[in-house]
């Protein structure tokens, strides 16, 4: 049983391995100097670390919220996917009784004017 | 029809789709077919018809029971079982459910939300009930429980102009993404000590392990605090009380009445099934906490001057008095269980009903002193929260004294003296308080004249819910029968 | 045995219909409740000549099923002792409802459907013979005397009213729990087959068993007795009630507790209750001299009153604990002459406040001189109290000396002195109050009995001599039941219980 981990094992000392050793040679072989702005993680953009109050508007958190929903939504089609041979036309009835409910529920976030932005 | 949904899996899933067909049919209908305001209180009709629709299927399927003379069906090869115990819990939250509708609609107009997601939250939550009572896998259990407690924090929440209702909303649904954490965790290991997410096969597994198993006591401990949680059992009771405050009082009897019946569902389910090996191991425990929600439920009831967070306090008691049938554990306590979540359901939505009527635009009306007085205003409100109140503090001739006394019957029945002096010398306890509101409602007097609210749906859900605690107190006799018949085996 | 029935159905029924009369007719509440409890009171007189006084067993009973699944049935009927207390009762209710005729002023309809519900509770209490059903009655007959006291009391009535009820719950959940342990053992409530099976042997309690049995029985009734360290529930109880509350109260309800001690406690528990006599005996002589002396002091009538109670409830728990006939007989006796002298004293008491508006007996003095005939009814009813020969409560005081000091001398010689006691405070208060100068304020206030005051009181006087001469008409019924429980003390006969079906429940054996 453990030898059938083997290849997973040394895929995962490779993948330790290779970052640390790419970050190692760059290291000696670039130039270091230190500056405030080039330390940050993103050198451009909002800014990294702020007031953990800061506002932002309640649309976002929608909007955010529609795109999980849908998007866990392919992540359920895809097993119905691989398998939609076996499963004849049962599945593709399960399917479709899955995407109406979210289709009611998309209509119903729609008709709630969750989609409009101003 | 396929292998994968026979025409059984079909009978035993009507009443789920159904309800899951109205719920979502409710939302549409909201904005297609009612899109004034004023008209949203036609939707109660159409969850009622929902209801209605379901009951049919319900009572087929209590039918199909009694005519095979067989104990249950199994479907979707042993993820859901309707037996006895499952329709018995069906009845209990339709009933739940249609009354909770009811009121629901005039509580809301009144204080300046009424939207029509409401009912369709009633029918999904329903929905939910349906998988926890009849469920019999893991996986179906654990949706179930989601579905029913993610409509309960959006209802708890309802009132989204109001502080106290948001607070409500997101203290419960911290503490209950918390408790169902615990609950998965336990799952995922009763899963590794068994590889089955089917109860059956979990108590096999869990019988041949023993029950001093290290894990086994893991699993054990992690899913007691997911469930105990959910019955708001001491000490994980907190959410109640400000939950129970804050959500609107519709919805509040619902929370104590429907989820707590639900999960109770549940909790009999985990415990009387895949957890029965290691009954030696949770009778302490369940023990301990059943006399812990006793002690903290009525002692902290008493100092209470809101009348929801007394009847929250108070409903935390009761989950102790339904666990000490658990504990029993005879059939005479199994039975006991039954009846007392069937009463407890009717008396304690009774209660919250009363306070619902109170609510007025200006006035929350859920203060002890908002009640002073209430016989002369409305009579009939004052004697139906009396008849409430002695049934929940269990005196004859009401539905709580024959809960009570199956408790206490099953108790001594299997020797737990101690426990069954304990729970009765708390009966005497509970009166006090429960009295302060009679006591405010009788004998104080009027200071507030302004009338009560009423309406056609609140005198129905009154009407049903003081007739039955008035009922089962006084011929007890057919449910005792279909409480008897629906006994978990 | 359709009779009995309707004493229970009549007052249930004339409950409901009350709730029906409109609010604003408080004259209609008067009269209906009137009409209803004259025609209880009536149905229940008609009992009497059904009744067969010789047979000291149970009679005019009915036993159907209840509930099936713990066999508990509505399974009631009356013996020698219980018939009197059922007459009692719907005696002082109609007396009730007319001393509130004017008393009661403000929500006179609850007040009169909450009385027809209480008199439906104590007439269940003392005819049911399945424990199940006693304690349903027992339970029923709480909540409305809470509303009494607590709605139409004095200042303090909430306080009483809840003191009143928690007391009588606290102690009466334990005698639920000690009923389903016998029920456990024995798989039926029916106190005829509980008995039988004691009787036969069939059913056997351990010492500690039956000890601890006696004691939540026990307890529960002394709380209502009420019995000396138990009593503190009553004067305050006594004194907040309004008039028709304080006479059920002294009258009847206290008598739920002297019930249940002979028709429970002693044939259930006869061991156990010999064993514990000795310090009941002692606490019930304790309770005579106590309530007397503590009544002396006091300067509010009613609590006067309510202490003499005390007083002469512990006269019935001597007889009763004395395990002899004539113990037996005038306790029994003793529990109606209470409920009508005491009953009466309270009701003067209640006439006087209704007048003078005070309880304080400093208020008082010379009340003789404006109001001769209410002066010389509560001469009468004082005498009658302290226990006058050829009034009533000298036959119960009489017997009760007489049973107790066949059992131990020493008993009789300590309770005797309660009645001498009793004569001291009654007539001390009869001599405060209307004797002496009448102050111009009791001039003024203080007038005659009305008709409908007389329509109450003379009911309760003519008793109270009949009680007193002609004992005879109660003695024998009462002594043939008391026999049958003494037989039972001395493990004689088995208590037969007519018509007693198979009741038993199938469900002892399903559990384990």
């Amino acid at each position: 049983m453990p030898e059938g981990y083997l290849p997973i094992f040394i895929y995962l000392i490779c993948a330790i391995l290779f970052p640390i050793v790419l970050l190692g040679l760059a290291k000696l072989v670039r130039p270091s100097l230190p500056g405030q702005v080039k330390s940050e993680a993103y050198e451009c953009g909002i800014q990294a670390a702020s007031n953990a109050r800061g506002r932002y508007t309640v649309r976002f958190y929608i909007i955010a919220i529609l795109f999980v929903i849908f998007d866990v939504e392919t992540i359920f089609l895809y097993p119905w996917a691989v398998r939609h041979q076996k499963l004849g036309w049962f599945g593709v009835a399960e399917v479709t009784v899955f995407l109406l409910i979210l289709i009611v529920g998309y209509i119903w976030a729609y008709r709630k004017g969750a989609l409009e932005w101003v | 029809m396929s292998q994968y949904y026979t025409s059984v899996d079909h009978f035993v899933l009507v009443p789920a789709i159904l309800l899951a067909l109205f719920g979502c049919a409710v939302l549409l209908f909201d904005f297609l077919l009612f899109p004034e305001p004023r008209q949203r209180k036609y939707l109660v009709w159409f969850v009622a018809l929902g209801l209605v629709f379901t009951g049919g299927a319900l009572w087929r399927q209590q039918h199909f029971l009694s005519v095979q003379k067989i104990d249950s069906i199994t479907a979707f090869g042993g993820t859901l079982t309707i037996d006895g115990f499952a329709l018995f819990f069906n009845w209990i939250f339709l009933a739940a459910s249609l009354i909770v509708a009811l009121i629901s609609y005039k509580y809301l107009e009144t204080a300046g939300e009424h939207q029509g997601e409401i009912y369709g939250l009633i029918l999904l939550a329903n929905c939910g009930m349906f998988f926890l009572a009849a469920g019999t896998d893991l996986i179906t259990l654990f949706i179930g429980l989601e579905l029913m407690a993610l409509c309960f924090y959006v209802m708890v929440g309802f009132l989204r102009g109001d502080r106290r209702s948001n607070e409500a909303a997101v203290k419960y649904l911290l503490l209950g993404a918390f408790s169902s954490g615990f609950l998965v965790y336990g799952f995922s290991v009763l899963y590794g000590l068994s590889g089955s997410t089917k109860l059956a096969a979990i108590r096999m597994a869990l019988e041949s392990r023993g029950a001093s198993d290290p894990l086994v006591i893991l699993a054990l401990v992690t899913v007691s605090v997911g469930l105990l949680f959910k019955i708001s059992a001491v000490p994980f009771h907190m959410w109640a009380p400000d939950a129970y405050e804050g959500a609107p009082t519709t919805v509040t009897a619902y929370l104590a009445a429907g989820s707590k019946a639900a999960s109770f569902a549940f909790l009999m389910r985990m415990f009387m099934g895949p957890l029965a090996p290691s009954r030696e191991l949770w009778e302490p425990l369940l023990a301990v906490v059943a006399v812990a929600s006793m002690t903290v439920g009525n002692f902290a009831a008493i100092t209470q001057s809101n009348v929801k967070r007394l009847l929250a306090y108070s409903s935390i008691s009761h989950a102790g008095y339904i666990l000490l049938g658990l504990i029993a554990g005879n059939d005479t306590g199994v039975q006991g269980v039954l009846v007392y979540v069937l009463v407890y359901v009717f008396m304690t939505m009774g209660a919250f009903l009363v306070v619902a009527a109170l609510r007025r635009k200006e006035m929350l009306g859920e203060d002890l002193e908002d009640m002073a007085g209430l016989v002369h205003k409305s009579p009939g409100y004052a004697f139906l929260m009396l008849i409430f109140l002695l049934s929940l503090a269990g005196i004859p001739p009401t539905a709580g004294f024959i809960g009570k006394y199956f408790i206490f019957l099953s108790l001594i029945q299997t020797g737990h003296y101690v426990l069954a002096v304990i729970a009765t010398l708390y009966v005497a306890v509970a009166i006090y308080y429960y009295f302060r509101i009679v006591r405010s409602m009788f004998i104080s007097p009027l200071t507030d004249r302004a009338p009560a609210a009423t309406s056609l749906g609140l005198k129905l859900a009154l009407a049903v819910t003081g007739l039955m605690t008035l009922l089962i107190g006084i011929y007890p006799e057919p449910f005792l029968s279909l409480a008897q018949n629906s006994l978990l085996r | 045995m359709i009779l009995l029935n309707l004493c229970l159905a009549l007052p249930a029924a004339a409950f409901l219909l009350l709730l029906l009369v409109p609010r604003s007719r408080p004259g209609w509440s008067r009269w209906s409740a009137l009409a209803a409890s004259l025609v209880i009171f009536a149905v229940s007189l008609a009992l009497l000549a059904e009744f067969d006084g010789s047979n000291g067993g149970f009679q005019l009973e009915t036993n159907i099923p209840w509930i099936s699944a713990p066999s508990i049935r509505y399974h009631v009927g009356v013996d020698g002792m219980s018939l009197w207390l059922v007459l009692l009762t719907t005696f002082l209710t109609p007396v009730a409802v007319l001393i509130s005729w004017r008393h009661i002023a403000a929500r006179v309809k609850e007040f009169y459907a909450f009385l027809l519900l209480l008199e439906l509770g104590l007439i269940g209490v003392f005819v049911a013979l399945d424990l199940f059903l006693f304690y349903v009655f027992w339970e029923v007959s709480l909540v409305p005397m809470y509303f009494l006291i607590g709605i139409w009391g004095h200042e303090r009535r909430i306080y009483a009213a809840v003191k009143f009820f928690l007391y009588t719950m606290a102690g009466s959940v334990l005698m639920l729990a000690a009923m389903i342990y016998l029920y456990n053992l024995a798989g039926t409530f029916d106190y005829g087959l509980l008995m039988a099976d004691l009787v036969s042997g069939r059913m056997q309690l351990g010492a500690r068993q039956e000890s601890l049995l006696f004691l939540a029985f026990f307890v529960a009734f002394a709380i209502k007795v009420p019995l000396v360290p138990f009593h503190t529930w009553l004067p305050d109880a006594h004194v907040e009630a309004p008039t028709a509350g304080s006479v059920i109260l002294a009258s009847v309800m206290l008598k739920m507790g002297c019930y249940g001690l002979i028709r429970f406690c002693l044939p259930l528990f006869p061991t156990a209750s010999r064993g514990n006599a000795p310090w009941i005996v002692l606490l019930a002589i304790v309770g005579i001299i106590y309530g007397a002396l503590v009544a002396m002091v006091q300067p509010n009538m009613k609590k006067l009153v309510a202490y003499s109670s005390v007083s002469h409830l512990g006269f019935v728990v001597l007889g009763v604990f004395s395990f002899t006939q004539l113990g037996l007989d005038g306790a029994v006796y003793q529990m109606l002459n209470h409920g009508i002298s005491t009953g009466a004293l309270f009701m003067l008491v209640g006439y006087m406040y209704e007048r003078r508006h005070s309880l304080e007996i400093s208020a008082y003095g010379g009340v003789a001189t404006p109001a001769p005939m209410l002066a010389s009814v509560f001469m009468i009813t004082s005498l009658a109290s302290l226990g006058l020969p050829s009034l009533n409560n000298f036959v119960g005081e009489f017997l009760v000396l007489q049973g107790a000091a066949q059992a131990n001398f020493t008993w009789a010689v300590f309770a005797a002195i309660g009645v001498i006691l009793s004569a001291c405070y009654l007539l001390w208060l009869y001599q405060r109050t209307f004797l002496g100068e009448a102050s111009d304020e009791v001039k003024s206030h203080m007038f005659d009995l009305v008709p409908r005051e007389w329509a109450a009181t003379l009911p309760m006087i003519v008793l109270m001599v009949w009680m007193g001469v002609a004992a005879q008409t109660f003695l024998p019924s009462i002594g043939a039941a008391n026999a049958r429980i003494l037989d039972r003390m001395q493990q004689g006969v088995v208590m037969d219980v007519k018509n007693t079906m198979p009741a038993r429940g199938t469900e002892v054996a399903r559990a384990r």
